[in-house]
């Protein structure tokens, strides 16, 4: 038996295994903390600047290596330059070594908590935020001070990359090829970990719970990308059976890559357009890779998570121009800004939302602050000249809101005809299926659109009331319950009625269990991250028509969720044993 | 002239853009500040800050709309002052 088994959210799929690297991150507990003799008030000095030296040039070297297309992270990291370059947190560190005859560790941590301490008192939440950056920031010269210069690029051999969370000017400095997996204990499926470990294909396990606290420097592990697991000191069997599935796997991958061009179709030639999901710019490359039919959900929120002021016009055209040319002919769906307030950072009203998931976000967050919406949606429409882009807005709850953003986009491009700017008139506009009100009046909805995207995530968890996050409740996020299969039906039938096309762009619709019954549904297209495609490809090819829709009519006629994940479970695990051992499943695991 | 005595130098100035003085104009106007040896102050209200601090600057959470006093002391505080005006009026580059 191994010694420890840590659980986590598996967000890269493969096995590594091989020795941990911790990444010190300068933690403050770690400081040493002693007062000084007067005669080492000149030498703790001359350290604290040093320290402060070197965190400076590393990262005016990470600066110089972010390419220009990343505009976002240069600003965040001159801020940050300027940061380490201030008086104020000089002054503030030096008193207390020269006044204080504390050492430069110590000092710096006073210092460090006298300015965060003078913006409490800020009442805008926006400013006060930054402060907490600053923490996080001078870990850089505590590192420095402890003599941690083991920054991520000091790494040589090849390791499983531990750390509290990965940020992206952390990644920067990365030597990719040194990595072979990473395991985090912070972080979700959308975090950057997840992002980059699925962009360079290498095994990724976020949330790890006591993970810094369990795993040493140079240990031996396995990450499980497909459990969510990481195994410490695994013994000889499990050594054996981990390298084995390492193996078969990679034996398994590489024939699905081979065949990744074949025509996403079932064996009895039904067609069925497989798109993309992506949040990344960079994720693009990997939608032409592997052979995704375009992107069908692009994720606009980055451009204004990590940033500190809002993106502008010329930018987002920009970003999307470069998008749609890219993938042109295909097509690229772009969702409008799918966020709250809080997530913007731009010191927008702080609401007192007891229940943030049913507040102003998303379409309302955008009807109330018209500005952004139009900023954004003036730029999908200039950069829509290619004619490959669709515009889809998410979280339509009835048709009065519907027919107020269609109002706010029909403005705009009345705006931009009258300057004079060019954008493709007849540009497709869809919506996003993800509220039950939605799902019940999708008949009246089809009528104002040109397509509808089928968001599950959301969908679920608003059916069924549950937060999949929730441990206490998690067990209740089931995709083939009833409602659901019966609310996805209803949404395909009444947008097919409608002579619109209907597509699915939740972690459904990259499930092998749950494929069957959608193709069965006769659902248009299914987008998923573009990693799963050739793998989503390679079962599709096997399936027939018939056969989905012989399961959907005997899955339609159950009673409970037990008894869908029964019937799926032994169908299709009868039908592809081989796949189904490296594809983790959203559907419940039957307990034992 | 007696080259030891500097008149302060000072001028009112608004904040044009939507998200006020967050962090990146911040981080730029105490960039420019640093250019110059004159001591420059941002007055807002009751509260001041020394304009070549960025930590400074932030905390006086300056929202749009907010009239701010640029004030300098120093040889080169006309320039100095004239230089980070004309920072302000444009909107630091934000539209």
């Amino acid at each position: 038996m191994a010694a420890k088994i840590l659980h986590g959210i598996p967000v890269s799929a493969g096995i590594s295994i091989g020795r941990a690297y911790l990444l010190s991150q300068g933690h403050y507990c770690l400081a040493p903390m002693q007062s000084i003799s007067q005669d080492l008030v000149e030498v703790e000095t001359a350290r604290l600047n040093q320290a402060f030296a070197q965190a400076l040039e590393s990262l005016q070297q990470i600066r110089k290596q972010i390419p220009r297309e990343q505009s976002d992270h240069a600003a965040i990291l001159d801020t940050h330059i300027m940061v380490l370059k201030d008086p104020k947190l000089r002054q503030a560190t030096e008193h207390y070594i020269r006044d204080m005859h504390l050492n430069a560790e110590w000092a710096l941590e006073k210092g460090v908590a006298d300015i965060e301490s003078s913006f409490q008192g800020i009442e805008d939440e926006y400013f006060r935020a930054r402060v907490q950056e600053l923490r996080l920031l001078t870990r850089r010269v505590m590192n420095q001070l402890l003599g941690n210069n083991d920054s991520i690029k000091s790494i040589t051999s090849r390791v499983i990359l531990i750390a509290h969370d990965l940020s992206p000017a952390d990644t920067v400095e990365l030597d990719v090829s040194k990595i072979m997996a990473f395991a985090t204990a912070q972080g979700g499926r959308t975090s950057h970990v997840a992002i980059l470990a699925r962009t360079l294909e290498i095994p990724a396990v976020v949330g790890v719970e006591d993970l810094e606290s369990s795993v040493s420097d140079n240990q031996f592990i396995v990450v499980d990308g497909f459990r969510g697991q990481i195994v410490i000191d695994p013994d000889e069997t499990e050594l054996t059976q981990y390298t084995d599935l390492k193996y078969s796997f990679e034996a398994y991958q590489k024939e699905v890559i081979r065949k990744r061009d074949l025509p996403a179709e079932t064996r009895d030639g039904h067609r069925v357009q497989l798109h993309a999901n992506i949040e990344l710019f960079e994720e693009v490359s990997k939608v032409l890779d592997y052979s995704g039919d375009g992107v069908g959900l692009y994720r606009t929120e980055y451009s204004y998570l990590y940033r500190v002021e809002l993106p502008t016009e010329q930018e987002l055209i920009e970003e999307y121009r470069d998008l749609a040319s890219i993938l042109h002919p295909r097509r690229l769906v772009i969702r409008t800004l799918d966020a709250g307030g809080d997530k913007l950072g731009h010191g927008f009203e702080h609401l007192e939302e007891a229940n943030p998931v049913l507040g102003l976000r998303a379409v309302r967050f955008c009807l109330r602050h018209q500005d952004i919406f139009k900023t954004q949606l003036r730029a999908i429409l200039r950069a829509s000249q290619a004619g490959n882009i669709s515009l889809m807005f998410p979280m339509i709850s009835g048709l009065g809101e519907l027919r107020e953003v269609l109002s706010v986009l029909d403005q705009t491009k009345e705006e931009l005809a009258a300057e004079g700017l060019a954008f493709d008139a007849e540009i497709p506009v869809g919506i996003m299926i993800e509220l039950p009100s939605a799902v019940m009046i999708a008949d009246i909805l089809a009528r104002y659109v040109d397509f509808f995207s089928i968001g599950t995530n959301d969908l679920i968890q608003y059916s069924l009331g549950i937060d999949r996050t929730n441990k206490y409740v998690s067990h209740l996020y089931q995709p083939l319950h009833p409602a659901l299969l019966r609310s996805i039906k209803r949404v395909v039938d009444a947008g097919h009625k409608a002579g619109i096309e209907v597509s699915m762009c939740g972690e459904m619709a990259s499930d092998p269990y749950c494929l069957p019954i959608l193709i069965g549904m006769h659902v248009d297209s299914l987008s998923l991250n573009p990693q799963s495609i050739p793998w989503i490809k390679r079962i599709l090819r096997k399936l027939t028509m018939e056969e989905c829709a012989d399961l959907l009519t005997r899955i339609l006629r159950l009673d409970s969720v037990s008894e869908s994940n029964k019937l799926v479970r032994e169908t299709i695990f009868k039908r592809f044993p081989d796949e189904l051992q490296f594809h983790s499943s959203i559907l419940e695991e039957e307990e034992e | 002239m007696n080259t030891t005595m500097t008149d302060s130098i000072s001028k009112q100035v608004y904040i044009r853009n939507e998200l006020g003085l967050h962090a990146r104009p911040a981080a730029q106007i105490a960039q420019e500040a640093a250019k110059f040896s004159a001591r420059i102050k941002l007055k807002v209200g009751t509260m001041e800050a020394d304009a070549k601090s960025v930590l400074d600057i932030l905390s006086l959470a300056a929202g749009r709309g907010k009239s701010i006093t640029l004030q300098a002391e120093g040889q080169d505080a006309e320039k100095a002052i004239g230089h980070l005006e004309r920072f302000f009026l444009d909107g630091f580059g934000e539209s």
